[in-house]
């Protein structure tokens, strides 16, 4: 793809998802994840470095901004002034979204970041050439570039470790961009599994890996054009719809126990990932507090 | 797999013909053997050898104690990944991130590859052949009494001959040692319950009120309890369950609590004998036990509001079966036992022993129950070193160097024994003193048997096997090592058995029956063992004990202040840390600590208000020092942790094990004063002192948290609703 063609095709590239002459059919992979069951225990992250064949950087690139987690969890505080967080702390584990209308897709040059027909967004490491603007342009921060040659820097795999590399996932080398893929080895699996029994993957045939570490089950996975998927309930049940920019619950028409959003929507990138707010009593008046 | 005729074992031994060394020859590997690339066609494929195609295999997971099924994903002859294994009861087919980092202990560059004796400082590699010699060499002459094994926690087959081999000496100097174990809370439970173990249904709890019972984290079976978490979020009968968390540190249970209360350390048995108080249901001796603690006493010695205690005593009115429970945080004391005691005599005093707690099942072979302890087995091992009792000294799984309190001198007290021979995995702080250093197979090369201490289910027994073929031609099974000891001492006992893997194979087979195996041949029976990687034994439990005694039960008077080391000092255990022995695994170290987010160091929690006052500010290197010593690290202002108590994450601070832990942070085990429980003699974690002073230097601490730290800077990122919203039963 030239850059030439790329800018005189520029409509062709720049999709919103789904359009009306390119539905999702048959598969469009979207995710739901409850925070009320997150914990916040990382199992999801240290499962996403042995299946994606993440490299651990170390402390000094790690101050560097370098660490390579493709599914991080974030802690908040809550920021009402109080002396100990008596509500605990809010924990929110944050992959690539998958958006609809993915910022990172439209500003990278060479057409590296681009939407597949299942609704990924993938990224074709071949083709990167690591500009970095996909990053950039990212509002979720969940971009990760390779600053150095991984497979040779010291003590990243040492020859003892590359035996636990994940043969179906390329290990990236230095200058590329990379992120989370919905686990599209495992999906490329089943797909063409499915394909050859003249059928269409079925709801519970494929987990990512986080999915399926999560102790509390909060990640749940799938095709959401599937009516039969839990994604697809989920998301039903929450009336968060995927081609909106203004769900059920903004517009404080209905019923106020919906819980289901997704993060930064006024942006109208079309994530494909919805969170499920977390739930907790109420907090105790300030003036309940701890006499300590 | 069950029925077929298929041999686990002549796979393996085709695998490593076949499958290994294509799979090493894969990536670019040459034979371990012969130094030569090997080149295996595939043109005669091996049963179950599929290229690209991975197999799974059942085992069992060997990074904590609480004893996951895993599922091990094998490609090539190579294990690739660790799942849960979908039909256990203990995980249902999770596996935390501690489990995950199971290969990464398995690959580790660090591992002991050769048997090592020692020569001045260095270690030269010798035969096995040489280094069995030398033990029986050693051992000639010597009296039972005079040979210590000490071991960390164990159950199944390696127990059995273990106990066997030790027998055959009449040593009874088996000390088993757990860094950090609920030793107390097991006394505790005896007492109160009748059993040290019950089955604990927080899924079945409308109200859960911990009492630093990290259960999310770190507490006896994580990955059990976090399922059941979920369950209990869901809600029963459509009544959502709510979490209180009482401690004087967050952990990861307290950061996901609906309410967590700060308490004045040590003050945890005073508050629940003021709920027991304010319940007003008591009677007897229970009543007699909480009788003077009122709201008003109880809020000035634990710090907590009486606006508080009477949110928490309406909330355990109305939400029953509750669940109440005490965790480390409580039992870390002088009077840890008492604290543990009135907790748990509040479950007596709610109802909620028979609802939400219950008797665990247990496996009808007492012989391989596990054989679990604490720190009190330090203060013997400890007596008996110092007296110059030993002149062998056995250790396995345990890393006493590194995890005692440093006043007890352990390192100095073994060069009293004649001759010390670690089982290892890594050069270790303990290996490094050993004389003899025997090399291990990782989880994921051996056999091996275990039952879990807590028992989720029915009652169970685990089986690991070999996920592929061994790495290293000269390490071996800590089974296999004992088989041949005990040969030496009584060969025709043991002449059946060529390897531990017979032994084991013989020892399951002779007990078919008891194990679901009646009425099939012994090949299926084996087979299913090994393709279901658990066996269902037909187990039995003791009813609890119905009734509470109080009797005796007296709590101190908050302590005083003291002047010259002012702070509580909270050593804090992690999900990935716990006592250290997993730091060189560098998914571990890379994985951010939950609350903190810090990465690949050790840090010190100070609450903002104490950290002003103190004048100090995020990444200052401060000194903390306790009578028994001082650590330096960074400070990081933290929220969650009472501001007359600091608290350091243990597990770091390694002065030898491998490259991703040497080095890194400080060992907070180090500072430890050695006082103890009074009552089961166990060290006292939480009741050091200390005192912090700046350094001068600062850091810029390395953390996953963004400058804006823990906030949403006004966005809607991670967000909450309150729970009267909202009825989680009812969604999809």
């Amino acid at each position: 793809m030239s850059v030439s063609n790329l800018l005189s095709n520029w409509s062709e590239f720049r999709h919103t998802h789904p359009v009306d002459d390119v539905p999702h059919d048959p598969y469009k992979w979207a995710m739901a994840v409850d925070l009320d069951a997150c914990t916040g225990c990382n199992a999801c992250s240290i499962a996403c470095y042995a299946e994606n064949n993440l490299p651990v950087v170390g402390k000094e690139k790690y101050s560097h901004g370098h660490v390579m987690h493709w599914i991080r969890v974030e802690r908040y505080w809550d920021e009402d002034g109080r002396e100990f967080p008596d509500q605990g702390a809010q924990f929110l584990p944050m992959m690539c979204q998958q958006c609809e209308a993915a910022p990172c897709e439209t500003v990278c040059p060479v057409g590296a970041t681009n939407h597949t027909p299942d609704g990924l967004n993938s990224q074709i490491y071949n083709r990167c050439i690591g500009s970095r603007y996909c990053s950039a342009n990212c509002p979720f921060k969940v971009r990760y570039f390779n600053w150095y040659d991984y497979p040779t820097t010291d003590d990243v795999w040492p020859a003892e470790m590359t035996q636990q590399l994940n043969p179906d996932v390329s290990v990236r080398g230095k200058g590329v961009m990379e992120k989370c893929t919905f686990c599209v080895q495992r999906l490329t699996v089943v797909k063409g599994n499915a394909k050859s029994e003249g059928r269409i993957v079925r709801e519970g045939e494929v987990q990512t890996a986080c999915q399926q570490a999560c102790p509390t089950g909060a990640i749940s996975f799938g095709n959401i054009v599937d009516p039969e998927s839990r994604v697809h309930k989920q998301w039903q049940a929450q009336q968060v719809e995927l081609a909106k920019d203004v769900q059920a619950k903004d517009t404080g028409e209905v019923a106020s126990d919906l819980r289901g959003y997704r993060i930064l929507e006024e942006l109208r990138a079309y994530p494909s990932v919805m969170y499920l707010e977390r739930v907790r009593e109420l907090a105790p008046a300030k003036s309940e507090h701890h006499s300590a | 797999m069950m029925g077929s005729s298929f041999d686990r074992r002549d796979f393996l031994k085709v695998l490593g013909w076949g499958g290994a060394a294509v799979a090493l020859s894969g990536c670019g590997n040459t034979s371990v053997e012969d130094g030569k690339e090997t080149v295996v066609s595939y043109s005669e494929p091996t049963d179950y050898m599929i290229p690209s195609i991975g197999v799974y295999y059942n085992s069992t997971c060997a990074q904590c104690d609480a004893g996951c099924n895993i599922n091990g994903r094998v490609r090539e002859g190579r294990v690739l990944k660790l799942e849960g294994n979908p039909d256990s009861a203990i995980n249902r087919g999770k596996l935390c991130g501690l489990g995950q980092a199971g290969v990464q202990h398995h690959y580790n560059p660090d591992r002991i590859r050769e048997p090592l004796l020692r020569s001045g400082d260095k270690g030269e590699a010798i035969t096995w052949e040489k280094a069995y010699a030398l033990i029986a060499e050693k051992l000639q002459g010597v009296d039972g009494e005079e040979i210590a094994f000490v071991t960390g926690g164990m159950s199944g087959h390696s127990k059995v001959l273990l106990e066997n081999y030790l027998l055959s000496f009449g040593c009874k100097n088996h000390f088993v040692y757990e860094a950090v174990a609920p030793a107390v809370v097991r006394a505790a439970n005896e007492k109160s319950y009748g059993v040290t173990m019950p089955r604990l249904s927080i899924n079945k709890a409308k109200l859960v009120l911990s009492f630093g019972a990290d259960f999310l984290g770190s507490w006896i079976s994580p990955v059990h309890f976090s399922q059941q978490y979920g369950q209990f979020r869901k809600g029963v009968d459509g009544q959502r369950g709510i979490l209180v968390q009482v401690e004087s540190k967050m952990t990861l249970t307290g950061a996901n609590a609906d309410r967590w209360l700060v308490v004045r350390p040590g003050t945890e048995g005073v508050l629940a004998l003021g709920l027991i108080n304010a319940l007003g249901t008591a009677s007897g001796d229970a009543a007699a036990a909480a009788q003077g603690y009122d709201k008003e006493r109880v809020s000035k010695d634990t710090g907590v509001s009486v606006e508080q205690i009477d949110k928490l005593v309406e909330l355990l009115k109305s939400h029953t079966p509750s669940l109440v429970l005490a965790g480390s945080a409580a039992e870390g004391y002088v009077h840890g036992s008492q604290n543990a005691a009135a907790i748990n005599l509040l479950n007596h005093v709610l109802g909620n022993v028979g609802k939400t707690i219950e008797p665990a099942a247990s496996v009808p072979f007492p012989q391989m129950s596990p054989a679990v302890g604490g720190t009190a087995a330090l203060t013997k091992l400890g007596e008996g070193l110092s007296a110059g009792k030993f002149k062998v000294l056995f250790n396995y799984a345990a890393n006493p160097v590194f995890t005692a309190p440093a006043s007890m001198k352990l390192k100095d007290e073994l060069t009293k024994v004649g001759f010390k021979i670690a089982f290892a995995h890594y050069l270790d702080e303990t290996a490094l003193q050993a004389d003899l250093v025997l090399p291990l197979d990782s989880a994921l090369e051996d056999w091996g048997t275990s039952v879990p201490e807590y028992m989720a289910g029915d009652a169970q027994i685990s089986v690991q096997q070999p996920l592929m073929e061994k790495l290293y031609a000269n390490t071996r099974g800590f089974g296999d090592i004992l088989l041949v000891l005990l040969k030496q001492r009584q060969s025709d006992n043991y002449k059946d058995y060529a390897d531990y893997y017979a032994y084991l194979r013989g020892a399951m087979l002779q007990n078919k029956n008891a194990l679901g195996g009646e009425g099939a041949d012994d090949d299926t029976f084996w087979n299913h063992s090994l393709s279901s990687g658990i066996l269902k034994a037909a187990g039995s439990s003791a009813a609890l004990s119905g009734s509470a005694s109080a009797a005796g039960l007296t709590l101190p008077a908050p302590a005083a202040a003291d002047a010259q080391y002012p702070l509580h000092f909270i050593p804090g255990v992690s999900a990935s840390h716990r006592d250290g022995r997993h730091a060189n695994q560098p998914w571990l170290q890379e994985s951010p600590d939950p609350l903190t987010t810090i990465v690949w160091d050790s840090w010190v929690e100070i609450h903002p208000k104490k950290a002003a006052e103190l004048g100090i500010v995020e990444g200052d290197i401060v000194e903390v020092t306790s009578k028994s010593g001082s650590i330096k690290a960074q400070a990081y202002l933290f929220p969650g942790i009472h501001p007359d108590a600091v608290s350091v994450p243990l597990g770091q601070g390694h002065e030898a094990m491998g490259r991703y832990a040497k080095g890194i942070g400080a060992n907070p085990f180090a500072i430890l004063d050695a006082v103890f429980d009074k009552e089961t003699g166990e060290l006292a974690m939480h009741e050091t002192r200390v005192k912090i002073s700046k350094t001068g230097q600062r850091v810029v601490v390395v953390k996953d948290e963004g400058p804006a730290g823990g906030s949403q800077a006004g966005k809607k990122i991670a967000a909450r609703l309150d729970a009267n919203h909202v009825d989680l039963s009812k969604e999809a």
